[in-house]
């Protein structure tokens, strides 16, 4: 397998097809080839073919790099199947080899290793013991946390791996050792990187003082971004950082932190700004990302401690797509007193007020504050004001809202929609001309999409009558309304859509009624399946998802008449349906000469199967197809018996990473402590 | 994303490796979600599982897979992005061929160019560069796998969101507003044509060429290291010897393709093909 006679498509095709007692020699030399193609492909070929002893040898070996790279990729890959090898590794006297192991061990992640590493953290190489440490934080055991809370006394550089490690793990046994190296010590950064992994409530108050109190920019970010994580897992942050804000609001020293989150805030939404002049979807690169994380944190920070004066900086960004946490944060932790809350929506700014409209929590008692940003000049702030008056579910303001669906911009009509459909059903009198058949299509469109939101029972004639309109926009409004209806009146009306001259129409139809369910919808698409139209491919979907029991025998007897696509269909939905008999028909399936057949019967069968197809799924477990061996080994994982193993182990090499992932979720559900076991 | 939703959007991104040569692995498979979430909710499936079967089996999929290519390579794109490349092309791609300009006209290709901003773009710097003037033409072809797209480039019809880096002043010299939309003029339009090819495919550019200069901006991003390079010997293929390739900002062919030599010019890097003699000296004939 030279790098240089042949082009790497030649190379990559003959590794590709080389088989029998060459082929474990031709790996491995492929395992140095000049081109990353080829490399990749070797590494895949050992991963399968190579025992871990041969590769141990490669790793062994200090002479070849290249090799030694490959061999431990191929390792990391064989996972579960390496792992009792590597754990032998351990052992060498080779202080390299033994963290070439670690390595690999942290890499693969399997839990079971801890008990083989815990030793090497006092190895007299402390290259050794730090990698130990590293691969216990890899593996994120939370024994291990006594150990290494005792390495904080430690060399430099053990203490350091140490700290990360506990971060992992993510213990909050941690926190006070962790926060006793903040900010005096070298080692600052890295424990407040540690404390915002572990994000454990108790360092909420702690944090908040050091954001304060540090002044070093780097670390001071660091412990910012900290601090939002832990408010972003803290029950209830509010009391802390209010409390917090008070004590530096006495010692007058509260300025200085409002000024530092201000400046964070404002420098994120200018670069935001820039990168979108330049056309960039979001933040571009790491120092924008690191802005706008800062930015999200900044924002968190202002409204648990309720600075006020910090709400229309957050407020800005509430809508602004570059900000897509601004809304939900706001959501979260935004509170504003009522007196405040007029001079936020007579903001100066129409994105401030657009975002308290947007994001605020309202009640009835807002709605005189609301109703006057109807009249806002900014259309963008009319049509924030009526998802608002939506939200105090007020029925008061539907009379507005109906004027905005009426004559406002679609935005402000699309808005109107939505909040009519959270006020009470009771109030929606006034949307009844819009559901005339004279009115405009797009606002009698918008209505019916108010009267479903808000359900259509008081509109049940105007709903219906809807269903006939001459628009296809309108008549799938109208049948969106009436999924909402109780009554055979309204039943008829989705069975008849089922013959509407336009397919989308059609097929939404059917959706509804599968959503609907009930007694008579099974035998209605079972009728169904006669028409050999485009609809049965829908009516046979529709059946598989109400696991119609009825349907299963019709479905087999048509599955030799219909096409491919529809064959498809009716595999999946036998399956779905599950019915006795079903795993029969399965088994027939994956004797089809179309690979989609076969694909989908495997996926049913390791729903299905039981212990007496555990040949059928060994035989898919060599299939050529990747997909089928997929199904294998989830439904030996599903079986859990330990007659699957020896499969398992195979396929947990597999040259497709899919396959492997699945494999090895299956192998640690055997329940058998056999999970790692290579032998 | 757990195991099932690995086996889902592994087929399916095979799938579209296979059909277009784009890879949407790792961290990009976020990026299929968002695209491919429209087409599910529009053919009222309800998985990626469901969506990958209509690809492969249903009566309707070759135009599903039209919709979809369009949907996958569906960047936003305005005129005069990366305004810098057009400045490339005037202030040194034109001068290095004075002298063959004189016969013929100078050749370009905007590959992947979407609903036609980027050639008109290219267009209209040629002709506001007075080269017209100093009897200098052009021919600029743009090619898309997206026929829907191509369809709009031929009437040169904009929303405003087109014309973002525009300023008002080039908005009222470049185009006529007819109801909301900005129609180009002809004056710009003209030389410029549009062609459809799947560039994954090596015989894309088949019979096309040569060109001075090949703008390929933002399309790389979306192909697997394979699909990479062989759309790279696609474009190499059909640029002459000295002939200029533009990529976008974030795409480079440092260390990935023998055949051009990096020029950093106007603050971008360019990329020149090499000649018989290895170097990217001479001129593109």
């Amino acid at each position: 397998m030279s790098s240089s006679s042949a082009s790497a498509a030649d190379r990559l095709a003959a590794l590709g097809a080389v088989t029998g007692p060459e082929r474990e020699a031709a790996i491995l030399a492929a395992l140095e080839d000049e081109a990353p193609l080829v490399r990749d492909l070797a590494i895949r070929l050992a991963s399968r073919y190579v025992e871990p002893q041969v590769l141990g040898a490669l790793v062994a070996d200090g002479e070849n790099a290249a090799r030694r790279n490959g061999a431990l990729a191929a390792l990391e890959r064989q996972g579960p199947y390496a792992v009792p090898y590597l754990l032998e590794l351990l052992r060498s006297p080779d202080a390299e080899l033994v963290m070439f192991a670690l390595q690999v061990l942290a890499r693969i992640g399997e839990p079971t290793s801890t008990a083989g590493i815990r030793p090497l953290l006092r190895h007299p190489d402390p290259n050794v013991a730090q990698a130990a440490i590293e691969t216990l934080g890899r593996l994120r055991t939370a024994d291990a946390v006594p150990a290494l809370l005792e390495l904080l006394d430690g060399e430099l550089w053990l203490q350091l791996a140490a700290v990360t490690a506990l971060g992992e793990i993510g213990d909050p046994a941690a926190v006070r050792p962790l926060l006793a190296l903040v900010p005096g010590s070298v080692l600052a950064e890295p424990a407040v990187r540690a404390l915002q992994r572990i994000a454990a409530p108790e360092s909420l108050e702690p944090l908040l003082r050091l954001l304060s109190e540090i002044a070093e920019p780097g670390l001071r970010q660091a412990v910012l971004e900290a601090v939002a994580v832990v408010l972003d897992f803290h029950s209830d942050p509010t009391p802390v950082a209010t409390g917090f804000a008070g004590e530096l609001e006495r010692a007058g020293t509260l300025e200085g932190l409002t000024a530092y989150l201000s400046e964070i805030l404002r420098r994120a939404e200018a670069e935001a700004e820039c990168a979108r002049e330049l056309g960039s979807p979001g933040p571009a690169d790491e120092p924008a990302l690191a802005l706008d994380a800062a930015a999200q944190a900044a924002a968190a920070v202002a409204l648990t401690a309720r600075l006020r004066g910090l709400y229309p900086l957050v407020l800005r960004r509430v809508g602004d797509p570059d900000a897509p946490w601004a809304e939900p944060l706001w959501r979260r932790h935004g509170a504003v007193p009522r007196e405040e809350l007029a001079a936020l929506l007579s903001h100066p700014e129409p994105a401030v007020r657009r975002g308290i409209l947007l994001a605020g929590g309202f009640d009835p008692a807002d709605l005189h504050a609301l109703l006057v940003r109807l009249n806002d000049g900014e259309p963008a702030v009319r049509a924030a004001a009526c998802r608002a008056l939506g939200v105090t579910g007020d029925g008061r303001a539907a009379k507005v809202l109906v004027d905005r669906l009426q004559h406002g911009t679609p935005e402000e009509r699309e808005e109107a929609a939505t909040a009519l459909g959270r006020l009470p059903p009771e109030a929606l009198a006034p949307l009844r001309p819009c559901l005339a058949a004279d009115a405009r299509e797009p606002v009698r469109e918008a209505a019916l999409e108010a009267v479903r939101l808000a359900g259509a029972a008081a509109f049940e004639r105007e709903v219906l009558d809807a269903v006939r309109a001459p628009s296809d926009a309108v008549r799938l409004a109208a049948l969106r309304a009436v999924a909402t209806l109780s009554g055979t009146r309204a039943e008829v009306a989705l069975l008849r859509a089922l013959g509407d001259r336009d397919d989308r129409i059609q097929a939404e139809a059917l959706e509804l009624l599968a959503a609907r369910g009930g007694d008579r919808i099974g035998t209605t698409l079972i009728a169904l399946l006669s028409a050999e139209d485009s609809l049965r491919f829908r009516v046979i979907r529709a059946l598989g998802r109400l696991r119609t029991r009825e349907a299963a025998p019709k479905l087999e007897a048509l599955y030799p008449e219909v096409p491919l696509h529809e064959q498809v269909e009716i595999v999946r939905a036998v399956a779905a349906i599950g019915a006795p008999g079903a795993v029969g028909f399965l088994r027939g399936a994956l004797a089809s000469p179309a690979a989609e057949v076969r694909r989908v019967a495997a996926i049913g069968l390791a729903d299905l199967a039981t212990a007496d197809d555990l040949a059928t799924l060994a035989g898919l477990a060599q299939d050529d197809d990747w997909a089928l061996r997929n199904e294998a080994a989830r439904g030996l994982g599903r079986l859990g018996l330990p007659e699957g193993r020896a499969a398992l182990l195979t396929l947990v090499r597999d040259l497709e990473p899919v396959v492997a992932r699945t494999a090895r979720i299956a192998l640690s559900k055997l329940g058998d402590g056999s999970g790692t076991a290579a032998a | 994303m757990n195991a099932a939703d690995d086996f889902e959007y592994k087929l399916l991104c095979d799938l579209i490796q296979a059909r277009f040569g784009l890879s949407f692995a790792g961290s990009r498979r976020e990026i299929l979600a968002a695209r491919v979430r429209p087409r599910l909710a529009a053919l009222h499936l309800h998985s990626i599982l469901d969506y990958y079967h209509y690809l492969r089996c249903h009566p309707g999929r070759e135009a599903e897979l039209d919709r979809l290519a369009a949907q996958l390579t569906n960047n936003e794109t305005y005129f005069f992005r990366e305004r810098h490349h057009f400045d490339i092309v005037v202030k040194h791609v034109v001068p290095g061929l004075r002298e063959a300009l004189r016969t013929r006209p100078l050749r370009a290709l905007s590959a992947g160019c979407s609903s036609g901003e980027e050639p008109y773009s290219l267009a209209i710097a040629l002709y506001e560069a007075g080269l017209e003037l100093r009897g200098i033409t052009w021919e600029i072809e743009g090619c898309d796998l997206n026929r829907d797209r191509l369809a709009r480039a031929r009437t040169a019809t904009y929303q405003a969101g087109s014309l973002r880096a525009c300023s008002p002043e080039e908005r009222a010299r470049y185009f006529d507003e007819r109801g909301g939309a900005y129609v180009l003029r002809e004056r710009f339009r003209r030389r410029v044509s549009f062609f459809e090819a799947n560039l994954a495919e090596p015989g894309a550019l088949a019979g096309r060429g040569p060109y001075d200069v090949v703008l390929c901006r933002n399309l790389l991003i979306y192909f697997d290291p394979q699909g990479f390079d062989r759309t790279v010997r696609v474009l190499g293929a059909v640029l002459a010897p000295g002939g200029y390739l533009l990529l976008g900002h974030s795409e480079s062919l440092i260390d990935r393709s023998h055949e051009f030599v990096p020029t950093w010019l106007e603050g971008a890097m360019v990329y020149r093909k090499r000649g018989a003699d290895g170097t990217a000296g001479g001129e593109p004939r």
